[in-house]
Order: C-alpha cells, then structure tokens, then sequence
C-alpha cells in the first residue's frame, strides 16, 4: 500500500518535471527540473529493489551530468528564447501526433499482462539472498563480458569524438608544459648579476 | 577450447580491430603530428587482415559469448561487404583528406571504430548487442560526418546526423524496451519463441519502433530526410563510407533481426517493410530528378535502392534474403565506383561536385567517362550489367512471394530512376566540355577500373559470386 | 590442350583488339597468325587422337555459366570427331587466312583491327563447334555473326560495305529467330539445353504433338524445322542467302575464311550435331532437302551470268551448301559433313586464288577486264585450276569423292523429295562445271581485257553502264584502291606469304577426298565418328548409295565434262557465243543476271512495307499519340512531383523530426485501425 502510494507519486513527478524540462523558459530551471527528474526515477528504481542502479542514477547524473549541463548552460549565454520560436507554430501538428501516438500506447500498454511464459525468459533473474551490487558484478564480467567491452568501447569513441571536433590547438598562446616547468633549473631561470649600490639597473 | 577461446576465435576480426584501434590511438596520441602518417595504412592494413580472416576462418555456424554474437554465412558475407567498403572509402579518401588538410590520424581510427561497430552490429544475437553496435558505429559517424568542422556544411551535416540520429536510437530503444516487456528476452532466438503463433500488439509495436531506428540508419523513406543533406555536406571519402560500409550493416541487422528474432510476426512486418519499400523507391526516383549535385543525387540514389532491396526482404523468403544479399553487394561496388569517379572530379586542385562539372567528360578523358557511364547503366539496372542482376534477383523473389504489385511499382520506378543516371551519361558525352578534371590518383583509378569492370562482366561468370551468396543466405533458415 | 585451342585466338584477339595500335601492325599480325598456327597444330593433334586414334571423346566442363531453375548452361569443350574435323577445317583455314591477309592487307592502315577480327571470329566458331550445349552454341553462333558483321564492314568507309554488313546481320537475325524458338522448343519439350540430354530424350519424342494456334502439331517437325531456319540463315540457303553475295564487300581473305569455309557451314554443322532430333523429324528432313536442293540449281543458275569474280565463287559456296543440305536431308551427315570438310579446302583455294588475281590486277574484280592473265600469274593459274577441278568434281579430286556421294546418296534414298534432289543436284552439276570454267576461261585465257585501257574509275563506269543498271560490285574496291597506279597495267604475282596457303590448300583440295574417303563415308565409318552423328534404325543411306544402277552414278561426272566443254566452246572456240545467247533470250538473262530478282522482291515485300509502317508508326503513332499522352506527358507530370518532393526537404532538422515521427504514428495507427492481422 505504502510502496503504491510511492509509485504513483514519483511517477506522477517525474512526468511533471520532464514536461517542465521542455516547457521552462529559463533553461537553469529546465536544468534543475531534470535533475529533479532524477531523482524521482531513482526513487521508482528503489522500490522495484534496484538500489544499486538508484544510487548510480544519483551518483553520476546528478551528481555528474547534470552539474556539468548547468556549468554549460550557465556559462554559454544560449538565448533559448529563440530556439522556441517554432514552438507555438508547430505545436498543434505536433501535438496532434504525440497524442496520438500516446493513445496508442495506452491502449497497448493496458492490455499488458506479465505472463509466466515471459517470466521464465528473463535471461539472469537476481538470485535471492544476494546484494544487488553484488549480482551486478557476477555477470557483468563473465556472461556479459563482450558487451562490457562493447560499450567500453562506445565511450571511446564518444572521447574521440569530443576532443577531435571541439579542441582547437590555437597557435600564438602559451600552454602549461609541465615538463618543461619541472625540468627547469634555478640556473636556467634565473641569473644574478652584480650591480653597484645606488645606481639604476 | 574452451567457450572463451572459442568466442575470442570466432570474433578474431572484430579483435583485430579493436586491439588495432586501441594501438592506433596510443601511436598516434602519443606521435603528436598533425597529418595521419601512416596511421591510414595501418588501418587499412587491419580491415584487410580482417577480411582475410573472414574468408580463411571458420566456415561453420556458432552463437557465442552467452548467446550474444552469432558468426554464420549470412553475418561473414555482409561482414565480408562492410570491410570492403571501409577499406575502400579510407584508400579512396586519403588523397582528397590530405588536399583538404583534415587528414588527422583521428578519421583512420574512427573509421575503424565505424567498422567495428558494424561486425559487432552484423553478427548481434540479442536486442543489447545489437543496441551497442549500432552505437558505436552511429557516434563514430557522427564524428566523421563533422569531420571538416571548420566548413559550415560538414559542421551542419554532423549535426543533424546526430540530433536525428539521436532521435532514432531513442525510438529503437523504446521498441527494444517493449519488445523485452512483452517477450520477456533480449535474445533473438527467445523473442522468436515467443512471437511464435500469437503476436502480441505490444511486440508489435516495439517492432515497429525498431523497425524505425533500423530504417533510419538504412536511410529509408519516411527516415531518410537527413540522407541527402548528410551526403551532401560531408566530406566525400564519409560520404562513400557512408553509402558503402554503412548501408551494408543497417541492412544486414535489419534482415537479421526481421529473419530471426520476427518470423512468427512476419505478416506483419511485411506491411512495414512493403510501406517504406515502395516509398524509398518513389522518392528516390522522383527526387533525384531535380538535384544538381552529384552527390545529392547519389543520395538519392541510395534511397531508392535501399528502396529495392527491401524488395527482395519484403518476399521473407530464402530466395528473397539471397536477392537482398546480391543486391547489397552489387550496390557496394557500384558505389564504391561511383564515389571514386565522384573524388576524381577535381579541376585545378579543387574539388567540384556539380553534375554540370561533369560536361564533356567523355572527350577529356573518355576511358573515365566510360567506366562512370558503365557504373550509371549499372546503377540504372540496364541488362548485362550487374545491376540488372541486382533488380532481377529482388524482384523475382517478390513475383514468388506473390507480391506483384510490389514488384510492378518497383520495375515502374526503377524506370524513372533510369532517367536521372542516363542524365548523367549525356551530360558527360553530349554536352559542351567543361575544364577538364585533373589526373585521378592511382588509387582512384584502380577503384574506378576494378568496380566498373566488375560490373561489364559479371554476367559472363556470375556462378562463383552467386554460389557464395546462396550458400550464405542459407545459413539465416 | 583442348582448352588452348579454344582460347589461343581469343588471346590473339584480347592482345590485338585492345593494344593493337601501341603494338603496330606487324606484331599483331605475327601474335594473331603464330597463335592460330599453334591452335592448328593442336587440332590436327586432336583430330588424330579422336577421330582417326581411339581416343574417346570427351565433355570437359571449363565452368558453369548460370542457373535459372531448370535451365543450367555452361561452358564446355565437347570434343568427339565431329568436333575434331571442325577443328580441324576451322583452325588450318583460319591460321592459312591469317598468313595470308599478311600479304594481302600489306597496305591497309588498319591491319591490327583486322587481325583481331579474325581471331575473335576464330575464337567465335570454335566456341560453336565446341559446345556441348545449345547456348553455348548459339553464342558462338551469334559470335560469328557478329565478327563477320565487322569484318564484311571492315572498309566502314564504303557505303556499300556498310550496307552489306548491315544486311547480313539483319537476313541472318531472320534465321537466327528461328534457331532461338527452336531453341526453346527443345527445352520446352525436354526441360533441357544439353546435348546429352536432349539426345536421350530426342527417340522418345517422336510422336509428341504440341498444340498452337489451334491444331496439332508434331513437335519435333515444328523445332527442327525452327532450328533448320537458323541454318538457312547462316548458311544462306534459299529465301535467306541474299546477304552473301553482298558480304563480298569485305576483304577476299574474310570471304575465304567465315563465307566459304567456315561460318556458313555452321548451319551445317549444326544440323549434323543435332542429327538425333532430326532423325525424329523425317517431314522436316524431307524440307531439308528441298531447301539444298533449290539452293544448290538456283545459286548454279545465277552464277552462270555474273561477272564479278568474287560472287561468281560466293553463289557456288551458296550452290554447295545446297548440296550438303540435300546431304543432311537424306540422312547422310557424314556425307554432308564429308563435303563441308573438302570444300573448305578447295572453296578457300578459290577464294584465295581470286584473292591472288585482284591482287595482281590491282583490286580489279570484274573478270570482263581480265583475261589472258596465266602468263603473268602462272602460279596462281595453276592454283586456281586446282580448286576449278577439285570443285567440278574432277574425278580422284576431293569434290570428286563428296560431291558424288551426296548425288549417289540423293539418288539411292527413299524419302520424299529425295528425287527432287537429285534431278536438282546433277543439273546443278553441269551449272557448276560451266560458271567455274568459265570464271578459268574468263580470268586467265582470251585477249588480255586489261592491256590496252587504262584501269581507272572509267573503266569501272564503262562496265557498270553495260550491265544496265546492274553492278555496284564493280566499284568494290574503288574506295580502298590507294596504292595508287597510274599509266599502264602491269599484272604481277602476289608476295610469297599469300602463296604458301595456296599451295597447301591446293594439297588438300587434291587429296582430302582421296585419304579419307572411307573414313568419312565409307567402311571406316563406325571407327571414325564413334556414334557422334546418330543414325536412325532405319537409315542405311551409306550402304544403299553403294548399290545404285551404273549411270545414275556416273551422271555427275558426265554432267562435269559436258559443263566444262560448253564452257570451252563458248568463252575459247567462240567468244562471240555469250553476247549473241544474251541477246536471244534478254529476259532470262536478265532474270540470271538480278539473281532471280530477290533483292527487289525482298525490298518490294519487306523493307519498303517496314519503312512504311515505321514511318506510320513513328511520326502518326510514336509523335502524335504516344509522346503526347505518353512520355511528354508523364515527364511533366514527373517534373511535377520532384519540385514537390524536393521542396519537402527544406533543411530545418525539426522537420525531418517531424517526418520521422510523421511516419512512425502512420505505421502504427495503421496497425491499431488496422489490427493484426
């Protein structure tokens, strides 16, 4: 009963705050909704029993991603204003199709029943007696090791990408050489000269 | 052996590939240079390796690492066609990246990331593997896509790949999502169990989520609308690597996916399939039509064949999936020759790329402007050429399959198209020439040769190249 | 070694079609000729390990070509003894062809082109005679009309020679539809193309009828007799040979070779390789029959009166492919397979030798201008005179032995028509005693036509004028004619390298008939074709020809001796004869003279009809109706469309969203308005 009362209210926030994302004029707040987004999702993670995924959800998209949106929206002064110019004008097409497509799901969605068949399929229940983390570790290395690699390979690609479109080797500014700092020696950097008292240099 | 040295055995290619790129990456960080070096050569020398242990390896069939990567006939060929087109495209590019100064060691590398996620995209077995090799291949493209950053179109092309791109993997993840609620699995073979007699509305729904995510990147109509501005923007080498190697995984997973994990809903998806079929096929016809770039119109061209090919899908049968198969690999070499007559076209170091530039290429160097109309009657589907073979093998599986309406709109379009390529013809034999192009690069001409008398001559010999489709079409059933 | 001799002329094609200019002429030459010669030696090594040894013959399989449901075709050597004396005519005639040309075309600018020809024509034919299906056949069969196509078109220049290339290629694409449908009537009737199979099949089709256009037809007549329309074509028998006098017009060596000894008798051939299913078509054979035999009397008769020394051989090739048909027709393959083989010989030694005298008279053909030329060409005279003899059947020569044979064989067989055929056969016997004489006496005896008029384009219009209205041909030459020679004319001996195929073409035409003979159609028969022609239970045509009354046998060789001494009297001991016979009878003459007038019935019925209709359909049809409604109509309709399409793609990223999703609700509102179903 308690856990139902839960259910329906973090859904019922996490879908207010998403629709907030989108509609907030101020893209700071949009932010903070997502975050708030966040949090709510990681909540209905913790009722189904999943702690290990709420606190990963927690840990790095608010506690990462989410930061790092802000730092950027607030720093690029990005007028949003101007991107939803076309809001209004697409909205009702758009509207129209999201409805749509949402009465659909509804109507897919409700008639859904768990049935034993596809219960039997699930490829690694959670065995019992056993801490999330823990079941995790178990098959994320061994049975899923390939996917592991795979999408190891995914954020590879992602850092390549990042750094080949935004880094710009700038000439004409100086760079911190570490190596040349730690190499450097008082010889190399300073040097005493003999200058008589009282005079100008 | 045990499972895991078995599996490492059985995906030497992709290893080869991922260890190589690993490799590159250390050599050419840590290198510093702005140009590539000899990093396309290494590359070049990795996907080559890998082809060769494709066609030298196993020749059995094996589902591997828990069921998540399978390596049989069907997932070598297409494999097999990928790696081709990925090496072809970095052969072909190298000269043009080099001119336009973007020849950083990067490109090599995420080519090869490219590659890699579409061997591991081709031999999926479960929804995840799937999910992840469609990633990694879409995020690298992405990249290349925007390779040329500091030019306003490559930089636009990128993004609305991405943004697109973003939109559909969000699509296929939501049908991948309903498919596991409603099947219960993730793996290929479960979801075929369970769709076996009844299908719900639900899978089907996630089917045709899917079906979205796969079209987008198959550059399907009504998912196509990013092709022509992408193949347009990006720098040409992407944009071979884009109509070659790409085509043939979003292909390949599609056929994949549809044969094995949907055929108890096969009625169904055949209404999909049909749908974005004869779509690809009429837009490509009639859009190209009006373009003025050639590449724009190769983008085109792409639709509409995707269009043709899905055909040969629509039939479900044996003999529908050995027509896709031919079409695909006939497509590839027909591209590939095309986008090497398309880098060709340079006047005075720079590179153009408006049919117009192409007038009277028949009288300043005819043995080029020979071998671009033969890859134009091919792509045309004008007998003996290899793209009759193509057509007729997609359309006679869908005339089996009692699909004649299909096939008749499909020989109708096809019609159509025949107008824009034989455009193309005339422009380069009967118009007033234009400056002449300057020399292609041997490389270039090799590509050019090879694939255009590839398809003079299939005809006289097809028996080796058909008997080696067959035979892999076989291992999907 | 099969193989090889199959590919050496395509190799000789491949390196002086494409590279010929880098190479220069001399090399092609040298790379073309000394391939063939190799070819030939090896044909020679295979005919006598197949036909006269004991080796089997064999199918050997280089590769499939394609499979469309029970079609299989593939590429085959099929080497039996027939295959073997192909080889062997096809190979030695070609590589003497190609030594020839050397001398021959000495001073034509294009000469790799030339080469080149000849071999892909080589490598064409043996591709026919090779094949061990009927596909394969027809692409050899469709590859020597094509190379003969571009040989007979060889002085492109020439607007005649255009012409008579484009007709050949259009007559012989008649014959070659028939040959198609018979092609797949046979696969039709036994769900296969391949000899093996088709012969198995062929005894138990005897009987079959098919039903077209409402009545019933016996099966195998209707295929063979489609199939023997393909012959007819490219063997230019009757109704179909009007394309090759005109395919004079290509240089002498190319008429030796595809117009005498070769592609013509493909026809031939082909009926021989197919004697298991005409064996069950006694009806079509009895058409066979009819065919040869009108061919034979009728190009005879035209040959009598023409005077372009090219055409007088062509219309005799025409009259001896009637008689191997007529051979072929009462079931005598190995006779008419036996006459294929000796007239190849001494066929190419007249061509050639006419070669020889055009040469010395600097490309002058018109053998009015000729005469008196055996002092200066005594060589050639001589050769000439072999092939003369070999080719009137002079008896212990090889025409002798075969042409003889097919008039015993006609006369001995039972089969309607049979008599036809020989009435026909030993008339055109006599025809041919005369013409070929006549041609001799013409050419090199009498006053000497060329010693007191310049040779000049006067001469030619002074003959044109004379044959009212009638002969292109003596303007043949007119265009290539640019050795030029001015002053008077000197007749001199053609260079050595055109002599020596003479010579041993001459050997042949003496004694090919002598040395095998029996092996062809005699007691050597079994041992020689080792069952690869078929003959019906019933047919024992070798043995009844044996037992025929006395003069029937004898008729040909009096015909022969009658033909040569009216010849004599007219063109030696009176020379005023011809001219004053003309003169009596002007509308035979002239009927001779315009070759039955076929061209102009053929133009009359066929091509002003088609220009007609054409022309109907093109400018009331095709400009009016159809372009209108038709493609004008639909391409501005399409233009239509792509501005609309186009316009779709406007480069805003959120419309292609919005099609995106667009889509996706289509599909899926399709399914839930829909149902599963």
């Amino acid at each position: 009963m308690i856990a139902a009362l839960f259910f329906y209210l973090f859904s019922a926030v996490l879908i207010a705050s998403a629709f907030l994302v989108i509609t907030s004029r101020n893209p700071v707040h949009s932010v903070l909704f997502l975050i708030l987004a966040f949090f709510n999702a990681a909540g209905l993670f913790l009722l189904l029993g999943a702690e290990f995924l709420a606190m990963l959800l927690v840990v790095v998209y608010v506690g990462a991603v989410a930061v790092l949106f802000l730092f950027v929206v607030m720093m690029l002064d990005v007028d949003f204003a101007e991107f939803k110019q076309g809001f209004m004008r697409y909205l009702p097409v758009g509207g129209a199709i999201g409805a749509i497509v949402l009465l659909e799901l509804v109507l897919v969605v409700g008639g859904w029943r768990v049935d034993a068949a596809s219960l039997a399929n699930v490829a690694s229940p959670a065995p019992p007696a056993m801490s999330n983390t823990l079941a995790l570790g178990r098959v994320l290395y061994t049975q899923y090791a390939y996917l592991f690699i795979a999408a190891g390979m995914v954020l590879l690609t992602a850092m390549i990408g990042a750094i080949i479109l935004t880094l710009h080797h700038k000439v004409g500014i100086k760079r911190q050489d570490v190596a040349a700092q730690n190499a450097r020696t008082p010889k190399d950097a300073v040097e005493l000269r003999k200058k008589s008292f009282r005079q100008g240099v | 052996m045990t499972p895991l040295s078995l599996a490492l055995a059985h995906s030497l290619p992709e290893v080869i590939l991922a260890v190589g790129v690993l490799g590159l990456v250390l050599y050419g960080a840590l290198r510093g240079k702005a140009s590539d070096g000899p990093v396309t050569e290494i590359a070049v020398g990795l996907l080559g390796a890998a082809i060769l242990v494709i066609l030298l390896g196993f020749k059995e069939q094996a589902i591997l690492f828990d069921g998540a990567v399978i390596d049989d006939g069907f997932g070598r060929f297409m494999k097999v066609l990928a790696l081709i087109g990925s090496l072809t495209a970095l052969v072909m590019g190298q000269d043009f990246l080099a001119r336009e100064r973007i020849d950083k060691f990067e490109f090599p590398i995420l080519v090869l990331l490219a590659t890699l996620g579409m061997m591991v995209l081709i031999s999926a077995q479960n929804l995840i593997s799937m999910y992840l090799g469609l990633e990694l291949m879409s995020l690298a493209l992405y990249v290349v896509a925007a390779f040329n950053r500091d030019d306003l179109r490559a930089s636009e092309a990128g993004l609305k790949y991405f943004v697109l791109g973003a939109l559909s993997s969000g699509m296929l993840l939501y049908g991948a999502s309903l498919i596991y609620g409603f099947a219960g699995t993730v793996d290929f073979a479960g979801i075929a169990a369970a769709t076996q007699g009844h299908v719900s509305i639900g899978i089907i729904f996630g089917l045709v989520f899917l079906m979205t995510g796969l079209a987008f990147k198959m550059s399907a109509v009504p998912f196509h609308m990013w092709t022509p501005d992408v193949y347009e923007g990006a720098p040409t080498p992407v944009t071979a690597f884009f109509g070659s190697a790409v085509k043939m995984a979003a292909v390949a997973i599609t056929v994949r996916v549809l044969m094995t994990a949907f055929p108890g809903a096969e009625a169904q998806w055949r209404q999909i399939i049909v749908f974005i079929s004869i779509l690809s096929m009429a837009l490509g016809a009639f859009a190209a039509i009006g373009q003025t770039n050639i590449k724009r119109l190769m983008a085109y061209s792409a639709i509409g064949h995707v269009g043709f090919a899905l055909v040969g899908l629509a039939a479900g049968t044996q003999e529908g999936v050995f027509g896709v198969m031919v079409y695909m690999a006939i497509y590839l070499v027909m591209t590939l020759g095309s986008f090497a007559a398309i880098l060709s076209m340079r006047v005075a170091g720079h590179a153009v790329e408006q049919i117009s530039d192409l007038s009277g290429l028949a009288k300043n160097n005819p043995l080029m402007a020979f071998f671009f109309a033969m890859l134009m009657f091919s792509l045309a589907g004008i007998p003996p050429l290899a793209g009759f073979f193509a057509k007729w093998y997609v359309f006679n599986a869908a005339i089996q399959a009692h699909l004649y309406p299909l096939a008749v709109i499909g020989v109708l379009s096809s019609a159509v198209a025949a107008y824009y390529y034989l455009r193309v013809v005339k422009i380069m034999y009967f118009d007033e020439a234009a400056p002449a192009f300057d020399p292609p690069t041997p490389a270039l001409r090799v590509v050019l040769a090879i694939t255009s008398l590839f398809v003079l001559f299939l005809f006289a010999y097809p028996a080796l190249f058909i008997d080696a489709t067959a035979t892999a079409a076989k291992s999907l059933f | 070694m099969y193989a090889a001799i199959l590919f050496l002329p395509l190799i000789g094609f491949l390196i002086a079609g494409p590279f010929g200019r880098q190479l220069g002429a001399r090399p092609s030459e040298l790379v073309t000729t000394s391939l063939l010669f190799v070819a030939a030696l090896l044909s020679w090594i295979a005919f006598a390990n197949v036909a006269l040894g004991e080796e089997p013959g064999s199918v050997a399989l280089l590769g499939e070509w394609f499979s469309s449901g029970a079609l299989r075709a593939e590429w085959t050597v099929r080497v039996d003894s027939l295959t073997a004396v192909m080889l062997v005519v096809v190979t030695t005639v070609s590589a003497l062809v190609h030594l020839y040309s050397i001398g021959y075309m000495s001073d034509d600018p294009s000469r790799p082109r030339f080469f080149s020809y000849l071999s892909l024509f080589t490598f064409a034919m043996l591709a026919l005679v090779t094949a061990d299906n009927l596909l394969q056949m027809f692409f050899g069969w469709e590859g020597v009309g094509l190379a003969s196509y571009l040989l007979i078109g060889f002085w492109y220049q020439k607007p005649s020679a255009n012409a008579a290339a484009i007709k050949a290629f259009v007559v012989n694409r008649v014959g070659d539809f028939g040959f198609l449908l018979g092609i797949f009537m046979v696969f039709v009737l036994t769900r296969s193309i391949n000899f093996e199979q088709i012969f198995a099949a062929a005894p138990g089709l005897a009987n079959t009828t098919i039903h077209v256009f409402g009545a019933e037809w016996d099966a195998m007549t209707i295929t063979c007799l489609l199939l023997f329309m393909g012959a007819m074509g490219k063997s230019a028998q009757f109704l179909l040979h009007t394309w090759l006098p005109d395919a004079m017009e290509g240089p002498t060596p190319v008429s030796a070779l595809i117009h005498a000894a070769t592609m013509v008798t493909a026809g031939v051939f082909m009926v021989a390789r197919l004697s298991p299913l005409f064996e069950q078509a006694p009806h079509a054979l009895s058409f066979v029959i009819f065919i040869g035999a009108t061919t034979a009397f009728f190009a005879a008769t035209v040959g009598l009166v023409q005077n372009d020394i090219k055409r007088v051989i062509a219309y005799s090739t025409c009259s001896q492919l009637g008689y191997m048909f007529v051979a072929l027709g009462v079931g005598g393959y190995s006779i008419g397979i036996f006459h294929l083989f000796t007239h190849a010989f001494f066929k190419a030694l007249l061509f050639l030798g006419a070669g020889s005298v055009i040469v010395a008279m600097h490309h002058e053909q018109d053998m009015r201008n000729m005469g008196g030329l055996w002092r200066k060409i005594p060589f050639t005279f001589a050769m000439m005179t072999i092939g003369t003899l070999a080719l009137t059947g002079f008896p212990y020569t090889s025409g002798y032995f075969s042409k003889d044979a097919i008039i015993e064989a006609a006369y001995a067989s039972h089969r309607p028509m049979a008599f036809y055929g020989y009435l026909m056969t030993v008339i055109a016997a006599a025809l041919t005693s005369f013409y070929s004489w006549r041609l001799v006496f013409l050419t090199f005896f009498g006053k000497a036509q060329w010693a007191d008029e310049g040779h000049g384009a006067a001469a030619h219009s002074v003959g044109a004028a004379a044959v009212a209205g009638h002969a292109p041909d003596a303007h043949a030459a007119d265009a290539h004619d640019d050795h030029g020679h001015h002053g008077p004319l000197n007749p001199h001996e053609a260079p050595i390298v055109m002599l020596i195929p003479l010579a041993v073409l001459a050997v042949g035409a003496l004694f090919a008939g002598l040395i095998f003979h029996s092996d062809f159609i005699g007691e050597g028969f079994n041992e020689f074709w080792k069952g690869s022609l078929f003959l019906g239970p019933d047919n024992h045509i070798l043995h009844e020809m044996e037992e025929i009354p006395h003069l029937a046998a004898l008729m040909p060789t009096i015909m022969m001796v009658a033909g040569f001494l009216i010849a004599l009297y007219m063109y030696i001991l009176a020379p005023a004869t011809p001219a004053r016979l003309a003169a009596a009878m002007p509308a035979l003459y002239r009927f001779l003279l315009n070759k039955w007038y076929f061209d102009e019935l053929y133009d009359k019925i066929f091509v002003r009809p088609a220009f007609w209709l054409g022309n109907l359909f093109w400018r009331g049809g095709d400009g009016a109706i159809i372009d209108r409604l038709g493609p004008d109509g639909v391409a501005a309709r399409v233009v239509d469309v792509t501005g609309r399409v186009v316009r779709l793609q406007s480069g805003y990223i959120y419309h292609y969203a919005f099609a995106m999703l667009i889509g996706l609700a289509a599909i899926i509102t399709w399914y839930i308005v829909g149902g599963v179903r």
